[in-house]
């Protein structure tokens, strides 16, 4: 062997890649990626990065300077900065310091507080996930590390169902050829399980020692996000030898049916593709904190005005008064003028006035939202006992959005659907089997109902899965019998299938199923006395009904998505030849033969049964072969194999040609099992308005079916639009045509063009459309002339279904509806191909307790069924919105009630910056004496109960249109705090003008005055807040009527002796508290200010009430009057409709293992020692399987998939 | 991941009312009865209230008599600040139709005189005025300290600013013989700013108490000699001294200068008759376009003359009583609508 040392420079000469030259990859951007097998020295010149990842921001030195710099960015928060330093200047100071400093620093601290706590729980879990262990071989022996520590070029062998630490180049596993079964759910969300090699020349690295002695180099690209390429080089022993995605095992992915694997890292930590995908984190801001921050823009330009008028008003009021008044109060030394002295009160203003925006605005509305927040976490209802999973809401900033979503982004498998598969129907000789699941029996499936029948026993069968249920008697009652059919039925599930079996122990065996419906399908048979137990290239074991049968395998014809077939032909020991094939019905119907006719009726209609309750279907038929047939056409399919040229083509027609003339034997129905609820859920958020769009990476017919299914597509739909168009112009002639039937068929004009005549495809709809489109249709959909046109028809339809497409375009989807729609979004996922999705969305849900956390860790919510999320969105979502809505109006309302004083004030005192209030009472007004009723009601409001909100979905209606806060609420608000204001000055000015108190000393001096209106100010926010709170709860009762007790004992407090005596300079206002509210004057006045005040509102209100009530007021009216009778509310009915057709030959996401078995390359050399077969060179089957697989992916299905109404 | 059972338990939220926010609660609902009983009562008290303030305030008796332009001679005297030292008096002389009867307080009342100024109020030293430290003159600004530096006592422009007019009110028992309304010029401040917030510095002898400061510029005498014949009514304690620190809220407003001492012919309040002020004018308001009257006035437990609350309180009651009556005209003709929310939505 080589020195490795040497290497790079013989590489050079024997023509390396251009890039080669550069001896040192480029700091800033990476163009190429070297990493060399067991030379730790090697690899670290590079400095890639480690396998450590990092999410957190901040550690122990940096947090206080990063955060409070984060913090400053906030420009709220720089602003109060900057008002503080006004305050610092004397000649411009009208309030002390405190009164800003004291909030500030308040806020500022809390936030802290909860970005650390967030940080520290990322903290947490990059320590969870960096310390997973793995093992690591060093110096020839394998250890154990965590994962942070692998680099770049270490070997690091995986054990099945681990996780895969790293990018890794496989290079040897436990299975013959290097082949290794990797699920990849966590990347793209498909659960099946797909296939790796590791290229031949390394497979045989099989023990550690020879692994040790590896330096092969990788020469390979940069780190990219792309998931499904890799393009790199091995040089090795002087040789080169390309690799691909084919030999490589990324992050995320769990290895499966594989005992231990060994791979070279060539990615580690956040070059990682999964790294790479997830991006980074973008800050959220719900659509109330935008229109907040537009409301804080236009009140800081009010406050200019104001602080204008009243500078103008100095500069007028000194030239004309204040400067004949300079014998008892001189100007400053610094003013010169009116004018200047004017300059000054402008800025003084501005300080005292800027509490129409107080910073507390900002810390109450995060501290309502971690309120929201918990109660999420602390759902009961949304816990699911069945994974222990709580619901968590990851980010607490987006909780009012929840209640104006319109448009849901559901990702199918695992969300939608569990991803299970149950055999739960069969049609045999024109007798259904079985029984379905139902409403109630999905509840009896939690144990609810003891009951329920039992299911079938299969004890007879030593070999049964325990875990499979069937709970039809009668099948295998007949199956006892030995009817002939069944059995045919059966031995066909036993055999046609492209499933390996493992054997560990006797009798237990384990089903290598490519998709779950096939592993479902060979369960069944196994249960029902066909046992399936193993298999060589050229033979099938079967044990039927107890005895073990050897079938001779003659030809497996495989599936793939345009034959949506498969078949098997084999010779069973008496020797006569059998086709069995399964199929879709659609095409298998066609290919019957024409005797079955009475027989295809019964299954026709078993058919339409099945696939109307949302299953997925097969037809199962056989047909005998004579021996000298089929000898001449396995001669043909030889020879058509053997083609050069389209030998493809050649084989289906050679495949096409024997299947055909079958006779039929049945069907069988799978359930693809859907979450629990998510029929409902989709329902009740249909009826909430809210649309939902289903982006799956899935097959066009497997998510049409889970659209059936869960009642997003029904029967009762117009139509449902199926989009699967290859170029620009078939996609966009489709859209086109599906726009105008929508459209009222009387007012669309034949030529193409009706539709750019009116404004809007939505306002023409009549009746209930669904679109399906296709991954590729979709690529053409969302170009950018296309967009509109696709987003118009997409948003006429009810129901959304996009199948085929790749994490990227999700989010594509997601971000087109965000542009145009101006309408809250959210996505919901389970997988790591959902990551892009749920963090383009306005709001990201991920599914937990599933095995992938990726979704999880993007999303800002996370619970583990679906179903919670009709919960999320319609309880708190609608509580949260309404919360915020009520706590954000009444917030600005006190305010200016509270600020706008001052600006009467001035035109009674000079326009000097003159407060009304104490300063205490400014500093305290916000952070004590209103701010805990506010918080009370943002956090426990309810206006009507939980179940209110789900028996009526329309009450969630309110938020999508943004009705309770918007820019017209905003200035009622403000309005109200105004008018508030006039008379919080006024009334006591009115009354104090002339009035004397009751011992005959004067009444109006500042102070009392002061202390009047900060009462009256206080009581009657407080009994407005009384008014605003709709359930009061406990904590309810003791904020409000806590936060007056503190006023007064406050008040009290400040104006007492003792006080004074310490500070007589700070605490002027001695005595005056108990004086001033000793005076009956006083407590009409402010009895006074409180009836003007509040009258008028309770009023409206009342009036409201009875013109125009709002959907909740008649809600709770309803409640009211019917508290009594307490109505049935719960109807749930299952619908027993017969459905139109539709199969569900869905069992494979590529093409199946077929040439693979056929080949016995996966099978074990014991096995393989059995057989005698000539077999292709190693790599052509993989050759011709990327061959098949690149085709089929540029031009998939075509018409076949077109017709799903029948 | 590997955790226990034990801590997957506890995953499992608290089935507390609060957590699952079922916390027992009143559903405030504005039920007709509530609102429209609450109107009704409302506009009821407060129409009462009203008639019962304006009753009250109609039974005061009280007169004023503006003496800016009546002593005009004066008030141009004073206009230049040359003349401070000569002195300036003027009488006025007036008839009371009616006996005011009961107490009798005398008001000085100044028209534009702006005691809410930002930077007036703030210019004092309360810690100076309770007697801790006579020097310290802390946020006096420029009525600190005079030119050689000795600190004013007390410090201040609210100080400094004091109302020096001497009122003096003489009734004409006959027209030849005119006795002096015996008046007090005690009781006439908050007890705590007469015993807290004002005090003299700890001394037996009040000049030397405030040895080493100066009189504020516009004094003629120092602080204490306000009140040469009582020691307990001088210095920082005077009580015209603590009613002018008392600051007024607006720029108009009245001070109680004097009440009456209820002796001799005076023990029913002032009888009617003939009755004349002689003023010592001091206090120059002319030079800021100010005014300034002298008020006389009997009391009320409301509080004044003004009809201003009498008013508000009947106003607010009548349209309380209409609003309610429209209110309830409104859902009576509502109520044959029923407002009942069609049933059960939720179908599957």
């Amino acid at each position: 062997m080589t020195v490795p040392k040497e290497m790079p420079e013989k590489w050079a000469r024997a023509g390396a890649p251009p890039s080669w030259s550069r001896k040192k990859p480029s700091w800033g951007t990476e163009e190429e990626r070297r990493a060399r097998a067991n030379d730790r020295e090697y690899n670290e010149k590079f400095q890639y990065a480690s396998n450590c990842i990092k999410t957190s921001k901040y550690n122990i030195l940096t947090f206080l300077p990063v955060n409070l710099f984060e913090q400053f960015q906030e420009v709220a928060n720089t602003y109060f900065l900057f008002l503080l330093i006004l305050q610092l200047i004397p000649q411009i100071s009208s309030l002390s310091w405190f009164t800003t400093i004291v909030p500030l620093v308040l806020v500022l601290t809390i936030t802290a507080v909860k970005d650390a706590t967030d940080d520290y729980f990322r903290h947490k879990s990059d320590n969870q996930v960096n310390n997973r262990q793995s093992q690591v071989l060093i110096n020839g022996i394998l250890q154990q590390e965590q994962w942070m520590n692998v680099c770049v070029g270490d070997i690091i062998k995986l054990e099945n169902n681990q996780f895969v630490a790293a990018d890794l180049l496989l290079l040897s596993s436990s299975e013959p050829h290097g082949l290794c079964y990797i699920e990849t759910a966590e990347l793209d969300g498909e659960t099946n399980m797909k296939v790796r090699q590791a290229i031949p020349v390394t497979s045989e690295l099989g023990d550690i020692s020879q692994l040790a002695k590896f330096d092969g180099e990788v020469i390979c690209e940069p780190p990219n996000n792309k998931l499904d390429k890799f393009s790199g080089t091995l040089y090795w022993k002087e040789n080169k030898f390309p690799l691909s995605n084919q030999n490589m095992l990324l992050r995320g992915c769990v290895l499966r049916n594989t005992e231990w694997c060994f791979g070279l890292v060539i990615f580690a930590g956040p070059d990682t593709k999964l790294m790479q995908n997830s991006g980074r984190t973008k800050f959220k801001r719900t659509s109330i904190d935008r229109l907040m921050n537009t409301l804080v823009l236009w009140i800081f330009g009010f406050l200019v005005c104001m602080g204008v008028i009243l500078a103008i008003g100095n500069a007028i009021w000194e030239h004309e008064v204040g400067m004949r008044f300079q014998v008892y109060l001189p100007w400053d030394e610094a003013v010169d003028s009116a004018f200047f002295s004017g300059f000054l009160s402008f800025w003084s203003y501005i300080i005292i006035l800027n509490t129409v925006v107080p910073i507390s605005l900002y810390v109450s509305v995060e501290v309502i939202r971690l309120g929201h927040s918990y109660f999420i976490n602390w759902d009961k209802k949304m816990f699911c006992m069945k994974k222990r999973t709580p619901a968590e809401a990851r980010t607490t900033t987006l909780n009012e959005e929840l209640g104006q979503v319109e448009y849901i982004f559901s990702d199918k498998t695992g969300t939608l659907t569990q991803n299970i598969m149950v055999f739960s129907k069969c049609s045999i000789n024109g007798r259904s089997y079985g029984d379905v699941f139902d409403v109630l029996e999905h509840r009896a499936e939690l144990g609810e109902l003891p009951q329920r029948p039992e299911p079938v026993d299969f004890s007879f069968n030593p070999l049964a899965d325990k875990k499979f249920l069937f709970w039809d008697p009668t099948l295998l009652e007949a199956v006892k019998m030995g009817d002939p059919y069944i059995h045919e039925f059966f031995r066909l599930l036993s055999l046609c299938h492209t499933v390996m079996s493992e054997e560990k122990n006797e009798g237990e065996l384990y089903y290598k199923a490519q998709s779950p419906d096939e592993g479902a399908l060979v369960t069944a048979a196994r249960n029902f006395g066909f046992v399936f137990r193993s298999r060589t290239p050229k033979t099938i074991t079967v044990h039927e009904m107890g005895t073990a049968i050897t079938y001779q395998l003659l030809a497996i014809l495989d599936f793939n998505n345009i034959r949506k077939r498969m078949s098997v032909i084999v010779r069973n020991p008496e020797g006569k030849i059998r086709l069995y094939c399964k199929g879709a019905d659609t095409i298998l119907l066609d290919r019957l033969h024409h005797s079955t006719h009475e027989l295809l009726n019964a299954t026709i209609d078993h058919l339409n049964e099945y696939s109307g309750e949302g299953l997925r279907t097969l037809v199962l038929a056989y047909k005998d072969l004579d021996e000298e047939y089929y000898e001449e056409w396995a001669d043909r399919r030889l020879q058509a194999s053997l083609a050069r040229d389209s030998w493809e083509d050649r084989l289906a027609s050679v495949y096409e040609e024997i299947e055909s003339d079958m006779m039929l034997l049945g069907a069988t129905a799978i359930e693809d099992k859907l979450q629990q609820g998510v029929p409902e859920t989709i329902a009740l958020l249909t009826l909430a308005n809210i649309k939902i769009w289903v982006l799956t990476g899935d097959k066009q017919e497997t998510a049409v079916n889970i659209g059936y299914s869960c009642k997003m597509l029904t029967d009762d739909m117009s139509e449902v639009f199926v989009v699967t168009g290859h170029t620009v112009l078939e996609v966009r002639e489709e859209l086109r045509k599906a726009r105008e039937k929508m459209m009222d068929p009387s007012r669309s004009v034949g030529n193409g063009f009706a539709y750019h005549e009116k404004t809007s495809v939505l306002e023409a709809v009549a009746g209930e459309y669904a679109l399906v489109i296709n991954g590729h249709s979709l690529a053409h959909a969302l170009e950018a002339d296309m967009e509109l046109e696709f987003l118009e028809t997409a948003c006429a339809c009810k129901a959304v279904i996009c199948c085929r497409v790749t994490p990227l375009q999700k989010a594509q989807v997601v971000e087109l509806v965000k542009k145009y729609k101006k309408a809250v979004t959210l996505a919901i996922g389970d997988g790591a191909n959902d990551v892009s999705m749920i963090k383009t969305a306005h709001i990201g849900v991920g599914i937990s307790g599933q095995e992938g956390i990726q979704a999880v860790l993007a999303s800002d919510y996370s619970f583990s069924q679906f179903k919670f999320l009709q919960r999320l969105l319609l309880v708190h979502g609608r509580w949260s919105y309404l919360r915020m809505c009520k706590f954000l109006c009444y917030f600005f309302y006190k305010n200016f009630a509270f600020t706008m004083v001052h600006f009467w004030f001035g035109f009674f005192c000079g326009f000097s910056a003159q407060t009304v209030y104490d300063q205490y009472f400014i500093t305290l007004y916000n952070i004590v004496y209103t701010s805990l009723p506010v918080l009370a009601m943002g956090v426990f409001d309810q206006d009507v109960p939980e179940q209110r909100s789900m028996e009526y979905p329309k009450l969630y209606e309110p938020g999508q249109l943004n009705l309770l806060f918007n820019k017209r609420e905003f200035f009622i608000c403000i309005a109200q705090g105004i008018y508030t204001s006039v008379l919080m000055f006024f009334i006591p000015y009115g009354v104090f003008a002339e009035a004397t108190r009751d011992d005959g000393t004067q009444l109006a001096d500042y102070q009392s005055f002061a202390v009047t209106v900060a009462t009256s100010l206080v009581i009657v926010v407080s009994v407005q807040i009384g008014l605003d709170t709709g359930y009061w709860t406990a904590i309810n009762h003791f904020f409000i009527w806590g936060s007056l007790a503190v006023y007064f004992a406050i008040l009290f407090a400040m104006h007492s002796n003792g006080l004074f005596d310490m500070f007589p300079n700070q605490f002027r206002f001695v005595g005056n508290a108990q004086n001033t509210l000793a005076q009956p004057a006083v407590w009409l006045t402010i009895a006074l200010t409180t009836v003007i005040c509040i009258m008028p509102v309770v009023a409206f209100r009342f009036l409201k009430l009875n013109l125009k009530p709002d959907l909740s007021d008649t809600v709770r009216y309803t409640q009211l009057v019917r508290k009594k009778q307490k109505a049935q509310h719960r109807c749930m009915r299952r619908v027993g409709r017969t459905g139109s057709r539709r199969s569900g030959y869905a069992f494979s996401h590529q093409e199946g293992f077929g040439e693979l078995i056929m080949s016995g390359k996966n099978m074990r050399l014991s096995s393989l020692a059995l057989s005698s077969f000539t077999t292709r060179s190693s790599s052509s089957w993989i050759e011709s399987l990327r061959r098949k697989k690149s085709d089929s992916a540029s031009s998939p299905s075509g018409g076949a998939d077109k017709p799903l109404k029948g | 991941m590997d955790r226990t059972s034990q801590s997957c338990r506890s995953r499992l939220p608290d089935n507390t009312a609060l957590k699952q926010q079922r916390l027992p609660a009143y559903r405030l609902q504005l039920s007709a009865t509530k609102v429209l009983s609450g109107f009704f009562a409302t506009g009821a008290f407060c129409l009462g209230m009203g008639i019962v303030l304006i009753l009250s305030a109609k039974s005061i008796k009280e007169i004023e008599i503006n003496y800016t332009n009546i002593c005009a001679n004066c008030a141009e005297l004073r206009e230049n600040a040359i003349n401070f030292d000569k002195e300036c008096t003027c009488s006025i002389p007036f008839y009371l139709p009616d006996t005011m009867q009961g107490n009798v307080y005398m008001y000085y009342k100044l028209y534009g005189f702006h005691q809410n100024l930002y930077r007036y109020i703030l210019s004092r030293s309360n810690s100076q005025l309770m007697g801790r430290d006579v020097k310290d003159v802390g946020n006096c600004d420029s009525f600190r300290k005079t030119h050689n530096g000795t600190p004013i006592c007390p410090c201040g422009a609210i100080a400094n600013s004091i109302f020096n007019d001497t009122i003096i009110l003489s009734y004409n028992l006959t027209s030849s013989v005119r006795i002096k309304v015996p008046m007090l010029s005690n009781g006439i401040t908050w007890w705590t700013d007469k015993f807290i917030k004002f005090q003299n510095p700890n001394s037996n002898n009040l000049p030397s108490a405030f040895a080493g400061t100066a009189k504020p510029p516009h004094w003629s005498k120092p602080v204490y000699e306000l009140d040469e014949e009582d020691s307990g009514n001088s210095g920082f304690i005077n009580e015209d001294f603590i009613v002018w620190m008392r600051t007024a809220a607006f720029p108009t407003f009245k001070k109680l200068h004097r009440r009456l001492n209820r002796i001799q012919y005076f023990t029913e309040g002032l009888p009617a008759g003939n009755y004349s002020f002689n003023i010592t004018y001091n206090f120059p308001v002319t030079r800021f376009q100010g005014e300034k009257s002298v008020v006389l006035s009997t009391l009320t437990w409301s509080g004044g003359s003004s009809l201003f609350l009498g008013l508000a309180y009947t106003v607010t009651g009548a349209m309380t009583w209409l609003a309610s009556f429209s209110m309830m005209a409104i859902h009576l003709m509502r109520k044959e609508k029923k407002m009942f929310f069609p049933s059960c939505q939720v179908k599957l």
